[in-house]
C-alpha cells in the first residue's frame, strides 16, 4: 500500500528559512537599530556623528547585504507568496488569533512598503539628521513614519510568538498564551522605544 | 406551551456543481426539541418557501445524527457545524444555512469532501499490519498516552477545521489540520510508531505542516473538541527533528 510519494524537497526547507530569517538576522537587526537610533535623542550632531562613523566602517556593503539586503528581500518576496494563498475569514470567525493572522500579513505587505521608501530615502538618498527631520515634518510623512515602526514592531513579534510554534517550542494552550504575553510586553517595550526614535527628529 | 410558533429558515440553494446559486426562505411548524436535520425533513416533505412558491427539497447529507460521522457538516449562520447537533432551540433565526465553501459543491447543502480522505492518505493515516504471516501482539501502549491519544481519534473527518482554516483554500494545496493531528495520533500508536518516518515525510511536501498559518480557528471550530494547534505544534517539532536528522544523515 505505501507509495513512494513525489516529493518537492525544498518546500519545508525554504519555509523553514522563511522562519528563522524572520528572527536571524531581521529581528536582532531591527532590534539593534531601533536601540541605536536611540541616538537621535542627543541632537544633530551627535546623530550624523555615529551614521559617519557606520558609513566608513570597513566592508559595511557587505554586512549590509548579508544581514539586511538579501535576508528582508528573501523574507519579503516569499511571504509574498504566503500573503497570496492565504484566505482571510475573519468576518466569519472573529477570534483574536485570527485578527492577529490577518494583521500579520498586512503589518508584513506595510512594512515592505515602508522599508521601500525608508531605504530609498535614507541609505541611498542623503543620510543625515536634517533629512528625516524635513521628512516627518509633514503630518503625513510622521503618520507613515510612525505606523511603519509599530507595524514592523507588530510583524516581528507577532511573527516570534508564531515563530516558538514553528520550531515546536510552545506547543500546548498555555505555553502559547504565556509566550503571546511575553511578546506583547516586548512589542510595547520596542514600540516605545521606536517612537521615542521618532520623536527626537520632531524638532 | 410554544404553540403555533414557527422556524424561520434561510438556505442557499444550487441546483448543481455548475448552475447558479439562489437563497431561498421557508416557515416551517415549530416542535420541541427540533434541530436543522428535522426542519429540513419538513421541507422536503412539502417543499414550498416561504412566499407560498413550489420548489425542489432541498439536498444534504447525514446518517449517524449523533454527531460522530460528519456527514452533515454545513455552515448555520456562518459557523460549520453539524446539522444534527445544531438545535433549533439553541440558534438565532432565520436560521441561515449554506454549504461548506472549501470543497466541491455537489447540490445545496451537499458537498465532496473526498479530498480530506486523500489527504489521509496521503499521510498514511492508518497502521499498517496485513502480512503473509502473524506478527504476534504489538507492542503495549501506555494508559496515560492512550487517554489524550483518544481524544485524537475522534475525529470524524467532518471539514469544520478546513472550512474554519485561512490557509485552506483554492490557492493553497494545505492538507489542513484533521490530517496533521491523525499523523500525531498514528505515531502515538506503538506499532504505528514503526512507520512514523512515513507519515512525517508526508508532512513535509508542499501543501504540508509548514503551511500553517497559526490563525488557530481549527481548534475552534472542531467540534470533538480535538486539541488541533497541539497537534500541530507537536508535529512541528517532530517534522524539525525528522527533516534535520534525515538531512544529515546524507
Amino acid at each position: 500500500m505505501s507509495t513512494v510519494q513525489s516529493q518537492s524537497p525544498y518546500h519545508f526547507l525554504i519555509r523553514r528559512v522563511h522562519s528563522l530569517l524572520g528572527l536571524l538576522p531581521i529581528g536582532v537587526f531591527l532590534t539593534f537599530h531601533l536601540l541605536l537610533n536611540l541616538t537621535a535623542r542627543s541632537g544633530p550632531a551627535a546623530y550624523d556623528r555615529v551614521i559617519e562613523t557606520m558609513r566608513h566602517f570597513p566592508g559595511i556593503i557587505i554586512v549590509e547585504l548579508v544581514v539586511i539586503f538579501i535576508p528582508i528581500t528573501l523574507h519579503a518576496v516569499y511571504g509574498a507568496w504566503v500573503v497570496y494563498t492565504g484566505q482571510s475569514n475573519v468576518l466569519r470567525y472573529g477570534y483574536a488569533r485570527n485578527w492577529f493572522y490577518i494583521l500579520q500579513r498586512i503589518s508584513g505587505i506595510y512594512t515592505v512598503i515602508f522599508i521601500l521608501v525608508h531605504v530609498s530615502a535614507l541609505r541611498f538618498g542623503e543620510a543625515n539628521f536634517a533629512s528625516l527631520q524635513h521628512f516627518v515634518a509633514n503630518p503625513w510623512g510622521l503618520a507613515f513614519y510612525a505606523l511603519g515602526i509599530v507595524l514592523a514592531v507588530f510583524h516581528f513579534m507577532n511573527g516570534l510568538w508564531a515563530f516558538a510554534i514553528t520550531w515546536g517550542l510552545t506547543i500546548g494552550p498555555r505555553s502559547q498564551k504565556i509566550w503571546a504575553y511575553v511578546c506583547g510586553v516586548l512589542f510595547v517595550v520596542m514600540s516605545v522605544v521606536g517612537l521615542a526614535d521618532l520623536s527626537a527628529f520632531l524638532r | 406551551m410554544a404553540e403555533n410558533k414557527e422556524i424561520r429558515l434561510k438556505i442557499r440553494r444550487q441546483d448543481g456543481p455548475d448552475k447558479p446559486s439562489r437563497w431561498e426562505e421557508f416557515t416551517i411548524e415549530y416542535h420541541p426539541k427540533m434541530n436543522v436535520i428535522s426542519c429540513l425533513m419538513e421541507i422536503q416533505k412539502n417543499p414550498v418557501t416561504a412566499d407560498g412558491k413550489k420548489t425542489t427539497a432541498v439536498v444534504w447529507e447525514c446518517n449517524c445524527l449523533e454527531e460522530v460521522c460528519g456527514a452533515c457538516s454545513m455552515n448555520i449562520n456562518g459557523q460549520a457545524r453539524q446539522a444534527c447537533s445544531a438545535l433549533i432551540d439553541q440558534l438565532e433565526q432565520p436560521i441561515v444555512l449554506a454549504p461548506l465553501t472549501k470543497f466541491p459543491l455537489i447540490r445545496d447543502l451537499m458537498v465532496d469532501r473526498q479530498i480530506m480522505f486523500d489527504n489521509l492518505k496521503k499521510v498514511h493515516a492508518w497502521i499498517p499490519i496485513d502480512g503473509t504471516y502473524s506478527l504476534g501482539p504489538g507492542p503495549r501502549m501506555a494508559e496515560v498516552k492512550r487517554q489524550w491519544a483518544y481524544e485524537l481519534s475522534k475525529c470524524m473527518t467532518c471539514g469544520c477545521c478546513m472550512e474554519a482554516c485561512p490557509q485552506v483554500n483554492s490557492r493553497s494545496k494545505f492538507i489542513g489540520p484533521a490530517a496533521i493531528s491523525q499523523v500525531r495520533l498514528f505515531n502515538a500508536h506503538p506499532t504505528g510508531e514503526m512507520n512514523k518516518h512515513e507519515r512525517l515525510a508526508a508532512l513535509l511536501d508542499d501543501g504540508g505542516i509548514t503551511d500553517c498559518g497559526n490563525a488557530q480557528n481549527c481548534v475552534r471550530a472542531c467540534p470533538k473538541n480535538i486539541p488541533l494547534t497541539t497537534s500541530i505544534a507537536d508535529l512541528n517539532r517532530e517534522t524539525n527533528k525528522f527533516a534535520l536528522n534525515r538531512w544529515l544523515r546524507k
